[in-house]
């Protein structure tokens, strides 16, 4: 019952998420740099008093455009979670519950948009409205939304079929009490794990289209876009490519340590491995074990 | 065995389908001149005339009615006729062909350098932390163990791309050892192959050291040694089998991830596979090299997935016995 | 004679608690020892300090001979070397001692092969002898997962006599065993008793009895009495040794049984179910009446607990099933094998049982009654489900079901998980107190003797259908 123990790595994740997250929303309150401003006489300039962390190649103060980027990501890995996991659990609990020709349906549609390398959905979503924030995000939540379904599905199938539960509507309690009671406890054991993958699987897929040049456009400071236009300046200015890799770095780790596994959840840690090869991952260091 | 075919066919068709509708749905809602922007990036900016955007419209079909134009769709796409680039002008199937085979030298490069890392490094730091425990169970794991686990969560958070980037950085651009992108020889192939197979490796040699840990802490390989065999003989019949063969399913689920890797890597490394072209399809938007490669994709994916079933069918008996329920 | 087991004075401590504490005995070439206990007793722990097996989180004090080796000092190596060759044992649960992914037929053949060094092909042909006389002839090429309980405990016994060990250990041989298959298991080891030294984990007072030779009793670690069997089992000195042989079924005093013709409650008949493609049985009939405690019983897979979920409507069935009065949905209940698993787990039983008060508007006289009449106080139900014992839990169900004043309560071997003296309060608590309530009960077991003591009347799935059981 001692849910409470957390482990250190979820504290590390958790300190490097807060840090992120205050150069997120500090920098706008307390200095409010308007990150693109151009400035052509002041580029690729190294770290200062006035641009903490230095300009671009347009002379654009860096610390603005990360802690931009930083919203960008967090706020997509936000909005893209809760609407997944919304949209993911109500179909998984009603796909479980219900069976029958309920759960054909929503298991042929799961498996349609499964046929599909989550990646190559997004990259056609992504085409379908260039740099378009909303499409990006529809599109990540559309293969979350899968992801999060066939897991609380399977965490229902057995708790449905499952003698407790059966007790339960022996004695005559209603729908709502057999929910609360048998059915939502052991899916929000998950949730936070699940969240935080989920969180990371889509800052990365976004770091990803972003890369390849069919994300979100410039001007934008999308973190992965970042990267690809600092690329050219390597060699004037290295400290500058290496700011967004290393924030992206610093957040996907901190949502890693987060959804660590932990030897209580076997069946996530089972389930991660199995769907990690269709998320929306560019990549496949997303896997988890 | 008929089942897993059976399944996977449909499951092909159904992904068929899928590609086939959504780029469907893409051509009929882009946004804005479709047609006249697509004209702009084959023609150029300034040759692009109201005719020449007019070709276009004709050939994607906007002039006709949705559902008479999602019918032709479908039939050709059962014909697999897939039509030819909005760019090149070359037919898609046979830039496809060009593209695939750089693809398959890059993945199946990676998948084996990410086997030679992972099964060393896991099978070991398995033993090393099970014997551990066994030891003294309160003390730390092993530090071998500790350093490989530190080793994968570095490579695993971060996008391929990083890693990609970071493998540049040292050795094409500090070292100047290799060439950073291209494709023309073999010294060109070290830096992609290396990248993804260090990614898959960072998470296989995990699973492949879970599975150790738990197959040498198991009823049946102790009771192999109750029954008499010495530790090496209870390892070799008993514990390594039960290792290697969820490894390579999930060394086989890796290869599906891959497709998605190879998106990022190619365009990374310029390397001309179908990764690469599809990026170049989705920015050029040439929408039917976009439904072809997306296609062969899909079927790459579905194609894996059967390999990967058939592969546990022949290895595994209790997926013989238990094939009734699976999915 | 040598001695070939001396135990002097071991005690095992996990981190400050004693399990096993100040435990002698001596074990000589040939002789039989049966430890017999309840769950916890600690009979496990000196069976695996006898092969050098303890757990590494265990301290262990005192001094362990086995063969000549003292067993707490020696190198792991010096001992293990006479695991297979010299001492063996039986594991408590054979399917996750078989190798999930090789065939039974190699699984035998290495021992052979290995610790016997025959040739592959003399291993291949002393396994097949050796599973042919265990009745495993056409199993040969099966994995572990085709096969039930029994053949697994079977393939095994092969593996571990395969090298005639003389010292032969078994831990909980019958556990979960279907009577045909106990009686099966317990000849064979009297085979081992006269072949070598036998030392047996049971907390079954029928297979001590059969064993014969010496026995001891544990209780919570220490040694409650020992000496020869048949003289413990006929006259026992302790308290807790009289309470473990009174608790075994055949020991039970038979309950007053109702002779009188009940009014009808509900009429089965020519009933079938399915499952999956498989028949469990078909053509059933039978009736129970109002108040009536009836026993059904049948070898495990012949389709007990289904039929018990087709009279509360949970299964899909052909045929008739008719109740002659008209009964709520909550008037026909189920008492579950595994209690816990029947429990939500992550509030007080406190709430789960308030919740059954609230919904059905149950007064709470009523609930106080009960649960003193079950023996049940409040402070237990502070508690969650996994932190009672499994008979408290039992009692905790039996009392939510009790309190919507059931007409049929569905009994699934309600006392199959629980130990031999638990389980024999809890079935007398579960009979009487339903007699009292005049509910009727169909209460499954796969043990006969158990429900002709305490039953009305006992129905045999088995001769009543003609069902194909499956193994």
């Amino acid at each position: 019952m001692n849910t409470f123990a957390i482990s250190v790595e979820k504290v590390i994740g958790i300190s490097l998420l807060t840090l992120l997250l205050l150069l997120a929303l500090g920098e706008p309150v307390l200095l409010g740099t308007n990150g693109n401003q151009q400035n052509l006489k002041q580029v690729l300039e190294a770290p200062s008093a006035q641009h903490w962390l230095g300009t671009d190649q347009f002379g654009r103060d860096m610390l603005a455009r990360i802690s931009e980027g930083l919203r960008i990501s967090l706020s997509l890995a936000a909005l893209s979670v809760l609407s997944s996991s919304i949209i993911g659990m109500l179909t998984g609990v009603i796909a479980a519950w219900c069976r029958g020709w309920v759960d054909t349906t929503l298991n042929f549609i799961a498996n349609t948009i499964l046929a599909l390398p989550g990646l190559v959905l997004i990259l056609l979503f992504a085409a379908l409205v260039p740099g378009s924030f909303i499409m990006l995000y529809l599109a990540i939540s559309l293969v979350l939304s899968v992801e999060y379904f066939r897991l609380v599905r399977a965490i229902t199938l057995p708790v449905v079929t499952g003698p407790a539960l059966e007790n339960s509507a022996l004695m005559g309690f209603p729908k709502r009490y057999l929910f609360i009671m048998h059915i939502w406890p052991p899916i929000r054991q998950d949730v936070l794990s699940l969240a935080a993958f989920g969180a990371s699987s889509s800052i990365i897929a976004m770091a990803s289209v972003g890369f390849v040049y069919v994300g979100l456009k410039p001007p934008s400071p999308e973190l992965g876009l970042m990267i690809v236009e600092l690329f050219p300046y390597y060699h004037e200015a290295p400290w500058l490519l290496a700011q967004p890799i290393f924030a992206l770095f610093v957040l996907v780790l901190g949502f890693h340590l987060l959804s660590a596994k932990s030897d209580k959840t076997p069946r996530l840690n089972k389930f991660i491995f199995e769907s990690s090869s269709r998320l929306s991952k560019s990549n496949v260091m997303e896997r988890k074990l | 065995m008929r089942k897993i075919l059976l399944q996977r066919l449909l499951q092909a068709v159904l992904m068929a389908w899928s590609v086939g509708t959504l780029t469907f749905v893409i051509t009929r809602s882009l946004p804005g001149d479709m047609a006249y922007k697509i004209a702009a990036g084959r023609y150029g900016d300034d040759a692009v005339s109201t005719s020449a955007a007019n070709a276009v419209a004709e050939e994607l079909g906007l002039h006709r009615s949705a559902f008479e134009h999602y019918v032709s769709w479908m039939t050709d796409l059962a014909s697999l006729d897939l039509g030819t680039s909005l760019v090149t002008g070359a037919p898609i199937v046979v830039e496809l062909q060009n593209q695939l085979s750089y693809t398959l030298v890059l993945a199946g490069l990676a998948i084996l350098v990410s086997a030679l890392i992972a099964f060393p490094l896991g099978i070991y730091s398995g033993i090393r932390s099970a014997r551990k425990s066994e030891n003294s169970p309160k003390s730390r794991a092993s530090l071998f163990d500790k350093t490989a686990l530190a080793f994968s969560t570095f490579v695993r958070s971060q996008p391929v791309f990083c890693l990609g980037l970071i493998l540049i950085f040292i050795f094409a651009l500090e070292l100047n050892w290799l060439p950073v992108a291209g494709s023309s020889g073999f010294v060109y192939t070290i830096l992609p192959v290396m990248t993804l197979g260090l990614s898959l490796a960072a998470i296989s040699n995990r699973v492949i050291r879970n599975s150790t840990v738990s197959a040498v802490q198991s009823g049946y390989f102790h009771f192999a040694k109750i029954k008499g065999l010495s530790a090496f003989e209870a390892f070799k019949c008993h514990a390594f089998p039960n290792i290697v063969t969820p490894a390579l399913a999930f060394m086989g689920i890796q290869l599906i991830g891959l497709i998605e890797g190879v998106i990022m890597i190619e365009s990374l490394f310029a390397w001309p596979g179908i990764g690469h072209g599809l990026s170049h399809a989705v920015f050029a938007r040439d929408i039917t090299m976009l439904q072809g490669t997306a296609l062969l994709m899909g079927i790459l994916f579905v194609l894996v997935n059967t390999l990967v079933d058939l592969s546990q069918y022949a290895l595994d008996p209790r997926v013989r016995e238990n094939r009734g329920y699976s999915q | 004679m040598s001695q070939y087991i001396a135990i002097d004075h071991l005690s095992i401590y996990a981190q400050n608690t004693v399990i096993v504490e100040d435990l002698s005995l001596n074990l000589d070439q040939g002789e039989t020892l049966t430890i017999l206990g309840e769950t916890g007793a600690g009979k496990s722990l000196l069976a695996q300090a006898i092969m050098g097996d303890l757990p590494p989180t265990l301290r262990a004090t005192g001094k362990v001979v086995v063969n000549g080796i003292d067993i707490l000092r020696a190198k792991r190596r010096d001992y293990e070397q006479f695991w297979g060759r010299d001492i063996v044992m039986l594991p408590q649960e054979p399917w996750h001692a078989l190798s999930p992914m090789m065939k039974i037929r190699q699984q035998v053949a290495e021992v052979f092969q290995f610790a016997l060094g025959k040739s592959k092909r003399a291993a291949r042909l002393s396994a097949d002898q050796q599973l042919s006389s265990l009745a495993l002839e056409n199993d040969f090429d099966k994995v572990p997962s085709q096969l039930s309980g029994g053949m697994a405990q079977r393939v095994a016994f092969a593996c571990a006599s395969a090298t005639n060990a003389p010292l032969f250990l078994a831990d909980e041989p019958t556990k979960g065993l279907d009577a045909g298959r106990k009686h099966h298991i317990i000849e064979q080891l009297k085979q081992k008793a006269n072949d070598g030294t036998l030392l047996t984990i049971t907390h079954d007072v029928s297979v001590a009895e059969a064993l014969g030779g010496k026995c001891m009793v544990l209780k919570n670690g220490k040694l409650v009495e020992t000496g020869d069997t048949r003289k413990i089992l006929s006259s026992p000195s302790s308290n807790y040794t009289k309470a473990l042989i009174a608790s075994a079924p055949q020991h039970w005093t038979a309950t007053t049984k109702k002779a009188h013709r009940f009014a009808p409650l509900l009429s089965v008949n020519d009933l079938t179910i399915l499952r999956g493609n498989h028949t469990l049985f078909t053509g059933l009939s039978f009736s129970l009446g109002e108040g009536e405690i009836v026993g059904l019983c049948g070898d495990s897979g012949s389709g007990k607990t289904s039929l018990g979920d087709a009279l509360l409507g949970l299964l899909p069935y052909q045929g008739n099933i008719a109740f002659h009065t008209l009964l709520h949905r909550y008037q026909t209940l189920k008492l579950y094998q595994d209690p816990p698993s029947s429990f939500a787990d992550h509030t007080t039983l406190k709430s789960l049982i308030d919740d059954v008060i609230k919904l059905h508007k149950v007064s709470k006289k009523r609930a106080d009654l009960l649960s003193s009449q079950l023996g049940l106080n409040q402070q237990l139900f502070e508690r969650s489900a996994s932190e009672v014992s499994g008979g408290e839990l039992q009692r905790i169900a039996l009392l939510r079901a009790l309190l919507l004043k059931p007409k049929l309560l569905i009994a699934d071997e309600p006392t199959s998980r629980l130990d031999p003296i638990t389980s024999k309060a809890i079935t007398h608590l579960l009979v009487d107190q339903c007699r009292e309530e005049n509910c009727t009960v169909l209460f499954i077991s796969h043990d006969r003797t158990q429900l002709e003591k305490v039953c009305d009347r006992v129905i045999d799935l088995q001769t009543l259908t003609t069902s194909k059981a499956v193994i």
